[in-house]
């Protein structure tokens, strides 16, 4: 077990060292509350950055499983905000009576079905018309941006409070509980899907070389549709928690998350040409930039010099990721 | 592979530096953060001039301002992570209602005195709220608005424009519903288009060269903050129509790229001073920080007035 672990460290263990070497510093340097008490380390601050981070860590599971096989999605910011705004013109407009259940449930089924219907047409036109998807799911960005914008008439749509459906969805899924162990089993599940499942092996093959995994007679399409139906479907789901903790649907909400989410699973060690990477390196990478936000933010520096160390990172990592795959071409 | 792993350790590194630089022992006996919903609205800059100022004077204050840069998430988040470190005092700036209501009543839950500056939030969950009426701002300049159409056509009749700030935040619903508390007695007024530019110049201009297009006839245009109806003149000037319409705002700055010093250059007819209520706010705040026996009040109302060419002219 000892030489398998140091071996997975050796070849993936860079965000880890990373991640680490946060969390010590972070305890570290972290100020003192005016009671005492070491604040980074406290389980009040560390789960607020699990459930700051569960909307860009779901979207960076799924967009793990595109990147994997190669592709790229744009879409999932503007997706995010489609689905935020669906679910709250469900619960108060659309359909502002009847019981909680049926309204709440119709809200985020619809939302969901709307996520997974983008992914699908991102999909398809990828797939079957092989459009290069960055250029496809820019077009899906733009135009999914435009159309939420259209729906709302560019107007957010407030959520209600308290025993109100709208209120209690806000409360359900903005709760700590319930958007922490939704990504981690997400997580989980994403991981099991990849490592033990024909799909995660069929989809790191097609990743690693398209035409040889025609060839060799792998269903080339339909795996990578579902990679994008699948990342449309917990971009929607992302979009709930966003809705629940923004407290309203707002169109112009979630710009620049797909580039949040693509930095996570970059960091995590995934290659962005496709063919390797891990799911658990895209939630160490998603912690990582999590607590680096969040060791800054006690330490009350400027927000404009989180954004300057987050390119910083990004760049050291595709730059530790090219380096590696240049002169051992095994990571 | 050691270069690699360390490597790895950037992240890390990078916050040392950054945090090593800020982190010293404190000298300070309360800390009091600021949460601003957007730096880069030159009121919103403003105010945060007269905050630091104002609690410099105060040499036992430590003050931190954090921008959200008008996002809504990011405020919570930042807020979130202010409740973690117990500040004696948190002053919020909202950037909406509906978002911000939930995470204040954390902090009130966490026994730190909150003060709300002008915007309101849904449930009252904040120490003390210091608001501006913009409901009657917005009447001062449906007012002056109504005297200066009667002015040019001899009877209060003609197009007006509106640009709208961000939509659901009270100032933008109530400066909207005041002046048109006023206006809608009067048949002959008409308001042909509004357009919202969130409180931007840049977003203004470009709304206002549409508009401009599609309306031959404007007599004037209502932007519900300064920098919006700047924005607005801006783009009837590039068609060399900034002659035809008067352009009114509210925010009324002082300051050389202020709406007052505008007022004065002619390129705004009137704006409405909207208070900065830091002065409110860090009075209040002191009170709440040093005398354990104060209880302010839940609301306090910051009175505005009208600034025209001719009280401009007395105005710093």
């Amino acid at each position: 077990m000892n030489t398998t672990f140091w071996k997975y460290l050796r070849h993936h263990g860079q965000p880890f060292i990373g991640l680490l070497l946060i969390l010590i510093l972070g305890t570290v340097l972290s100020p003192h509350a005016t009671d005492g008490t070491i604040v980074f380390l406290s389980p009040g601050n560390l789960t607020d950055v699990l459930l700051q981070q569960s909307e860009i860590g779901i979207i960076a599971l799924a967009m793990t499983f595109v990147i994997i096989g190669a592709g790229i999605d744009l879409s999932v910011g503007s997706v995010l905000a489609l689905s935020a705004c669906v679910s709250a013109l469900f619960m108060m407009v659309w359909n502002p009576h009847g019981p909680l259940v049926v309204q709440v449930g119709l809200a985020i089924g619809a939302a969901l079905a709307g996520g997974a219907l983008i992914g699908a047409l991102n999909g398809l036109v990828i797939t079957r018309i092989h459009l290069q998807p960055f250029v496809m799911t820019l077009a899906t960005m733009i135009g999914v941006r435009g159309f939420t914008k259209w729906l709302t008439g560019n107007v957010n749509v407030d959520l209600a409070f308290g025993a109100n459906p709208s209120g209690r969805f806000a409360e359900l899924f903005s709760s700590k509980p319930f958007a922490i162990s939704l990504w981690i089993g997400l997580a989980i599940i994403a991981h099991l899907i990849l490592t033990r499942t024909v799909y995660g092996r069929y989809l790191r093959a097609i990743g690693e070389n398209e035409r040889a995994a025609a060839y060799t007679g792998l269903p080339v399409a339909g795996v990578r549709l579902a990679a994008y139906v699948g990342c449309g479907a917990l971009a929607a789901l992302a979009g709930l928690i966003h809705a629940a903790r923004s407290h309203q649907g707002n169109p112009n909400d979630g710009v620049g998350y797909e580039l949040d989410a693509i930095a996570a699973v970059v960091i995590g060690g995934t290659a962005l040409a496709g063919g390797r990477g891990s799911i658990i390196g895209t939630v160490t990478g998603t912690l990582v930039l999590g607590l680096l936000t969040n060791v800054l933010r006690l330490h009350m520096v400027d927000s404009n010099l989180e954004l300057m160390i987050k390119a910083v990172i990004i760049i050291a990592a595709v730059w530790l990721q090219r380096r590696s795959t240049g002169v051992h071409g095994d990571l | 592979m050691i270069s690699r792993k360390w490597f790895g350790a950037l992240p890390a590194l990078l916050c040392l530096a950054v945090a090593g630089c800020t982190s010293q022992p404190s000298p300070y006996k309360y800390t009091v953060v600021f949460s601003q919903c957007n730096n880069s609205e030159p009121y919103r800059a403003a105010q945060n001039n007269a905050m630091k100022k104002l609690w410099s004077e105060q040499p036992d204050v430590h003050l931190v301002v954090m921008d959200a840069q008008q996002d809504s998430v990011r405020q919570i988040a930042q807020i979130e992570t202010a409740i973690r470190m117990k500040p004696q005092l948190l002053i919020v700036a909202p950037n909406e209602r509906a978002p911000l209501t939930e995470v204040m009543k954390q902090a009130v839950e966490a026994s730190i005195p909150v003060i709300c500056m002008e915007r309101d939030i849904v449930e009252p969950n904040y120490t003390s709220w210091i608001r501006v009426d913009n409901r009657a701002i917005g009447r001062m300049i449906g007012q002056f608005v109504v005297e200066a159409l009667t002015k040019k056509y001899g009877e209060p009749r003609g197009n007006i424009v509106e640009i709208a700030g961000l939509k659901g935040v009270e100032a933008e619903t109530n400066r909207k519903l005041g002046a048109h508390d006023i206006w809608d007695t009067y048949p002959k007024i008409k308001v042909v288009t509004e357009s919202v530019a969130n409180w931007s110049q840049s977003l203004a201009k470009d709304r206002m060269t549409e508009i401009l297009s599609a309306v031959p006839q404007i007599d004037v245009v209502f932007g519900r903050s300064d920098p919006m109806a700047i924005g607005a003149y801006l783009a009837a000037r590039e068609r060399g129509r900034e002659n035809e319409m008067i352009f009114v705002g509210i925010d009324g700055l002082s300051g050389p790229s202020g709406g007052i010093s505008q007022v004065k250059e002619g390129l705004l007819a009137a704006t409405c001073v909207y208070p900065l209520c830091v002065d409110k706010a860090v009075e209040i705040g002191s009170q709440i920080l040093r005398d354990p026996g104060f209880k302010p009040d839940k609301i306090y109302t910051i009175s505005s007035r009208l600034i025209t060419p001719e009280s401009a002219a007395n105005s710093p």
